[in-house]
């Protein structure tokens, strides 16, 4: 249906019910209109049918009955004009004639009249035909309005569940851009600036070949609730996570000119955060592990990756390579950067805090990359 | 035309329309008498057709009966015949009584 046309109507339920008479008799428009007014409707009358054209385009009545012979348009052009626009095409059309013959009537229909009235007019026909599309109409506006309901309800849903894998503003953001196709971001894959940051709980894999699974998932849970809503906080976007890795953007999907610095608040924020999850697990008797955390900043493209039947919108290139592998590189309780990203938030960290690597050849990259190492631990202690 | 053809029951909802309805049907005689001295039959048609449509709407049968006759005769070129009606019509006019229910 018409999502213009009916936003345009959209009306408490007993909301007057507005028909527009055409008919160039006045006669005959001015009894048509007293039957309906009786009736508890609201009556516009116009008396050529290029009035009747604009009349109906521009105030999109609940119902009209259109004159077959008029001056100007003739009701059939009219009726088919119309019935062709997507804002009225929903109006029902009573064509009122005194053209008895078939051709007539098969004339009406093609130009997709809903019904027709015989002149002269019988009084009680009139209601009885007015009333019955004015029944079809309330109950299409109701299941109009039961539809974007549902909708509503539809997208509210996809969100509080989008919401417990990614963060909030992106599950809005998914919902929002989908597509007819349930598709996101179909248009969206560009190449743009980033701030990537991965962490990792350091040990962890070798500390699940010791423990019960169920205790894996239980501390992976615990693990992931704490640094998820420190990325939240911080209104970074995650990408992926993976066994016990998380991949964060920043400046993706929307502009965030302070990104680096939001990734460095991020990391303390993890780091903050976990201190007392990571304090329990060695309380009770757990081996001892920590948060390594690796940002880099860079070019990388943004899209919908994958297959028909799965997919992911994520985040690909050098930039979330180099973070990768500046996490592998970190202990527990360390950050490393790269140095473009060291250059953005150097006012930031305590000098004493922070020790060059100096140029470092990661994998996979030809050329060596500056790395600043910086001891989260000290500078959450200060 | 006996007294009976004359009598005509209208609905009391529309009363206070009918002064008006009667007043254009009179108008009307006179559109018809100048349409025929001009022979044009196109809008003696459109005159015979919207009689038609009208007369009876508002329970006046005799007049869409006029409005046929007027429009058939339009269309076969009977001015003999349209001519006689639009006297019956103006006579009609000027006897029909009409009462309200």
């Amino acid at each position: 249906m018409n999502e213009r046309a009916f936003a345009g109507r959209q009306a408490p339920a007993q909301a007057a019910f507005r028909v527009l008479v055409v008919d160039d008799d006045p006669d005959m428009a001015m009894l048509l209109s007293r039957v309906l007014v009786k009736e508890g409707m609201v009556v516009d009358t116009v008396y050529d049918g290029d009035a009747a054209l604009v009349h109906a385009m521009s105030s999109a009545p609940d119902l009209i009955l259109l004159d077959v012979m008029l001056p100007g348009l003739g009701g059939f052009d009219i009726c088919e004009r119309l019935k062709a626009d997507d804002v009225t095409a929903l109006i029902p059309i009573i064509l009122v004639t005194a053209l008895e013959d078939t051709q007539s009537r098969v004339r009406g229909i093609e130009a997709g009249a809903d019904d027709f009235l015989s002149k002269p007019v019988k009084v009680e026909e009139l209601i009885a035909r007015v009333k019955t599309l004015r029944r079809l109409h309330d109950t299409r506006r109701e299941l109009e309005a039961r539809r974007l309901a549902a909708e509503v309800q539809r997208k509210e849903t996809i969100r509080k569940a989008f919401s417990r894998y990614i963060s909030p503003r992106l599950a809005e953001r998914i919902i929002s851009d989908l597509g007819d196709d349930g598709l996101p971001f179909q248009s969206h894959a560009q190449r743009i600036s980033v701030v990537a940051l991965f962490a990792d709980l350091r040990g962890f894999t070798r500390l699940t070949e010791t423990i019960k699974v169920d205790k894996v998932v239980a501390m992976l849970n615990e693990y992931f609730a704490v640094i998820t809503e420190a990325a939240f906080r911080n209104d970074g976007t995650i990408f992926s996570m993976a066994g016990d890795c998380l991949l964060v953007g920043f400046n993706v999907p929307f502009p965030q000119p302070d990104a680096a610095v939001r990734a460095w608040r991020t990391a303390q924020d993890m780091i903050a955060s976990f201190a007392p999850v990571l304090a329990g697990w060695t309380q009770g008797g757990g081996t001892p592990t920590g948060v390594g955390i690796g940002i880099a900043s860079g070019e990388a493209i943004i899209g919908n990756i994958g297959s028909p039947h799965h997919m992911s919108y994520t985040i690909i290139g050098d930039a979330v390579n180099t973070a990768a592998r500046l996490m592998q590189m970190a202990r527990a309780g360390e950050l490393l950067v790269s140095g473009a990203v060291y250059d953005s938030i150097r006012g930031l960290v305590p000098s004493s805090s922070v020790a060059s690597r100096g140029n470092v050849a990661l994998r996979g990259k030809t050329e060596a990359t500056p790395v600043y190492a910086i001891e989260l631990a000290s500078v959450r202690a200060r | 035309m006996n007294n009976e053809g004359h009598k005509v029951i209208v609905a009391k909802d529309l009363e206070d329309l009918i002064p008006i309805f009667i007043g254009n049907r009179h108008k009307e005689v006179e559109a018809l008498r100048a349409a025929l001295a001009a022979a044009d039959f196109e809008q003696l048609r459109m005159l015979g057709h919207r009689m038609k449509g009208v007369g009876n709407s508002y329970g006046f049968e005799r007049i869409s009966v006029f409005g046929k006759q007027v429009e058939d005769g339009a269309r076969s070129g009977d001015r003999a015949g349209i001519e006689i009606c639009i006297a019956e019509y103006r006579d009609y006019l000027s006897r029909v009584q009409i009462s309200y229910e």
